[in-house]
């Protein structure tokens, strides 16, 4: 545990000196934009044209700033060698795996709770209402990034090419989105081995299609079941990838 | 526990909460399911990141912006033929997000109560995708119920009805003008006026603000000929 | 006893490139001891296996056959490593944080106690002579003052192995003397010492033992008093004992 959370510190320490922040003042700009945008052309529906464009800016952002860190989270140290002097300290690999995940997410998350704050603030300051749960919103996304950073990561270290991670990131990312369309597809191709394949290969992609709050707000409040269910889905999807990013890591020589 | 196990049994518990996640949620309509549009990739390509809520608000503001002037990129109206695009672009907006409640009644009201478009079996068939959608949703078999006094000429009763929904926050500000508009028309002034000041009252309703700030003076003088013009809305 | 030992370690490095399989050796049968309290110096040219020896030691490296044991068990061992010092040939630490900061982040990864962590960060500071340069990051450092950082961290646990990989390479003529009393001081604190160099000169002044390598194997071992009062004996015993794995040709002149 100490040792995660040594890793965790310096982590979270060296992404806040660096490259976060940049995102949120970047968002500051978006929402400002989108603000500007709605009040013009939305008319009824400005409230949830802001709320909306808020919330997907937000995650829009999160995702590109976590793939990226992700992505060179191990490589970049493993480059720059600095991995040499933190594994031959009585560390597990993956203690330090989780640590540089936990530390990551931990950044890009305190970077979406500034994101969302102000967002949030700027909604009730225009008096505009916001029905249903933010946080809950909110919560889905992050739970999203975390996903997505732990996929990332493992794809990282099991392609090594930084380029190719980035890009089979981005390619499940829409084909989480893509899930229940998937399925769909495989209920209708006629083919049982084809179906069984895509079935298979929808199940291997996040399933963010029923993971989205976010899209499914104005739907009403979500069955209590679901989130339960949603949370437990993200922690186990998690979980998997950094035990997987951890098998290959452990057979890493440097 | 090996890193391989543990990522077996986390693929075990990932497969189970996701199964009843996915029995949970809620489903939205298949994107095979959009009229044919030249948005369709766009559409297709925001859903895919993602950002299925985002894109309903786009095709909103694009069917607003339809129905105000024209959309660059849709066909030209047939001639003689107001707003022929219409009811591809609200349904392009329920498909997208089929809890757009406002999206269903804004068109439905032009499709079914503007003057000179006259179309109301196509705003029947956008409330009945409505109701088939989101059964539990009550204005669309109000609108229905009111698209159907309208046919027999009981505009009273349709007023009546459409009034009980004027407070609802899913009524369109738009609608909301139509019904004012009504009773201005039947020579009922003063429940015209209140309908315009319930609207200017309404913050939801800000888009018709300046609109409603006209009509209630041209009303008072209406009412009563002796006050002065207001000036026109900046 | 052995602080260390090599037991017919073997190390080859396969590299497949577009389906065709390269092989390097790295070790080949390397058998070694080393004894505890003393101070053993590993010579070799480019390429002789010093730096594969060393990151086997510590785990970074896993032997293809043979055994490597440290301190009476066998590596790779996670444990084993808190009782190890590792100083690599460059400061491979983290930039973005200060001197502290890493010496922390070591002091926390070598599992010291938390009470009492601190002052042995501020004492080790002082001791490298850093303390004024503490609080500043690490991007700010010159090259003398990141191999200090470095030496800082191997010995932060006051490890009974110290492990130094190349530790005079590229420094000046100050800085070598300090490091050969650095060397020479743990020798009288009783550490057993470990490293790697080219530098003959700077091998024959402060080691007990010398090993030297040449094709991954140990072409030969001697000792201080076959050297010591004999001028050019260990360069001509390594001249002798080496051959040149570079492809390069000898120079002649004449």
């Amino acid at each position: 545990m100490g040792t995660i959370k040594a890793v965790f510190d310096y982590t979270l320490r060296e992404h806040l000196r660096h490259k976060v922040w940049l995102g949120c003042a970047l968002f500051g700009l978006v929402m400002v934009a989108s603000a500007l945008l709605a009040s013009a052309l939305a008319r009824d529906e400005r409230a949830r044209v802001m709320l909306d464009l808020g919330l997907a800016a937000n995650e829009a952002i999160a995702l590109v700033s976590v793939v990226f860190l992700t992505v060179h989270l191990i490589l970049q140290e493993v480059e720059s060698r600095a991995v040499f002097l933190i594994l031959t300290h009585p560390v597990k690999r993956s203690n330090y795996l989780l640590g540089r995940f936990l530390g990551t997410l931990a950044a890009v998350g305190l970077g979406m709770g500034a994101m969302g704050l102000a967002h949030w603030a700027l909604l009730r300051l225009l008096g505009w209402p916001v029905e249903g749960s933010y946080l809950l919103a909110w919560s889905c996304s992050l739970a999203k990034i975390a996903i997505m950073g732990a996929l990332s990561l493992f794809l990282s270290l099991a392609l090594t090419s930084e380029a190719a991670a980035m890009s089979f990131s981005v390619f499940f990312w829409m084909l989480g989105h893509f899930s229940a369309e998937m399925r769909f597809l495989a209920q209708k191709s006629g083919n049982a081995l084809l179906g069984a394949a895509i079935t298979a290969f929808s199940h291997a992609a996040p399933d963010f299609a029923h993971f989205n709050y976010r899209d499914a707000w104005h739907a009403g409040v979500p069955d209590p079941g679901w989130a339960l269910a949603a949370a437990v889905y993200a922690l186990a999807y998690c979980g998997a990838c950094l035990a997987l990013a951890a098998q290959v890591f452990d057979q890493k020589e440097f | 526990m090996r890193p391989l196990a543990a990522a077996a049994a986390f693929a075990a518990a990932a497969l189970a909460s996701g199964a009843a996640m996915s029995a949970r949620a809620r489903e939205f309509p298949s994107l095979s399911e959009l009229p044919a549009t030249p948005f369709t990739l766009q559409d297709a390509s925001l859903a895919s990141f993602g950002l299925r809520a985002a894109a309903a608000d786009l095709a909103w503001v694009q069917m607003l912006q339809y129905v105000g002037a024209s959309l660059p990129g849709l066909p030209a109206d047939r001639p003689g033929r107001p707003y022929d695009h219409l009811l591809t672009l609200a349904l392009r907006v329920a498909r997208l997000d089929p809890s757009f409640h406002r999206s269903y009644l804004y068109a439905a009201g032009i499709l079914g109560w503007f003057r000179g478009v006259d179309r109301p079996e196509e705003a029947v068939a956008l409330l009945q995708e409505g109701i088939r959608r989101d059964p539990g949703e009550p204005l669309y078999a109000l609108y229905l119920a009111a698209l159907a006094y309208k046919q027999k000429g009981e505009t009273d009763r349709m007023i009546a009805l459409l009034e009980s929904a004027f407070e609802d926050p899913r009524t369109p500000s738009q609608m909301k003008t139509i019904l004012a508009n009504a009773r201005k028309a039947r020579g009922e002034y003063a429940q015209a006026l209140a309908l315009w000041e319930r609207i200017l009252e309404t913050p939801r309703d800000q888009a018709q603000h300046a609109r409603a700030r006209l009509q209630i003076a041209q009303l008072k003088r209406l009412m009563h000929p002796a006050s002065p013009l207001p000036s026109p809305p900046r | 006893m052995n602080a260390l030992s090599f037991k017919h370690v073997g190390k080859m490095y396969r590299r497949s490139h577009l389906g065709r399989v390269s092989e390097t050796v790295g070790l080949d049968g390397l058998d070694l001891d080393v004894r505890q309290g003393e101070v053993f110096g590993l010579l070799g040219l480019n390429g002789s296996g010093k730096t594969t020896a060393i990151k086997l030691l510590m785990g970074l490296h896993l032997p293809t056959k043979g055994a490597v044991s440290v301190l009476g068990r066998s590596v790779p061992d996670i444990e084993i490593l808190a009782r190890i010092g590792y100083a690599p040939e460059a400061a491979y630490l983290n930039r973005s944080l200060t001197g502290r900061e890493n010496l922390r982040l070591f002091a926390a990864l070598s599992r010291l106690p938390a009470t009492g962590r601190e002052e042995r960060v501020t004492d080790m500071l002082k001791d490298v002579g850093l303390a004024h340069a503490a609080d500043k990051r690490l991007s700010e450092y010159s090259k003398g003052m990141l191999q200090r950082a470095s030496l800082a961290q191997a010995l932060i646990h006051d490890p009974e192995l110290i492990v130094m990989d190349e530790p005079v390479t590229g420094l000046d003529p100050l800085a070598i003397k300090e490091v050969r009393a650095l060397i020479l001081w743990l020798k009288g604190k009783g550490k057993t010492v470990l490293f790697s160099s080219h530098d003959i000169s700077e091998v024959e002044k402060v080691c007990d033992r010398i090993g030297i390598l040449s094709g991954g194997r140990l072409a030969r071992v001697m000792a201080q008093d076959e050297w010591r009062g004999k001028p050019d004996a260990l360069e001509d015993a390594f001249a002798a004992s080496v051959k040149r794995t570079d492809g390069v040709g000898e120079i002649r002149l004449g």
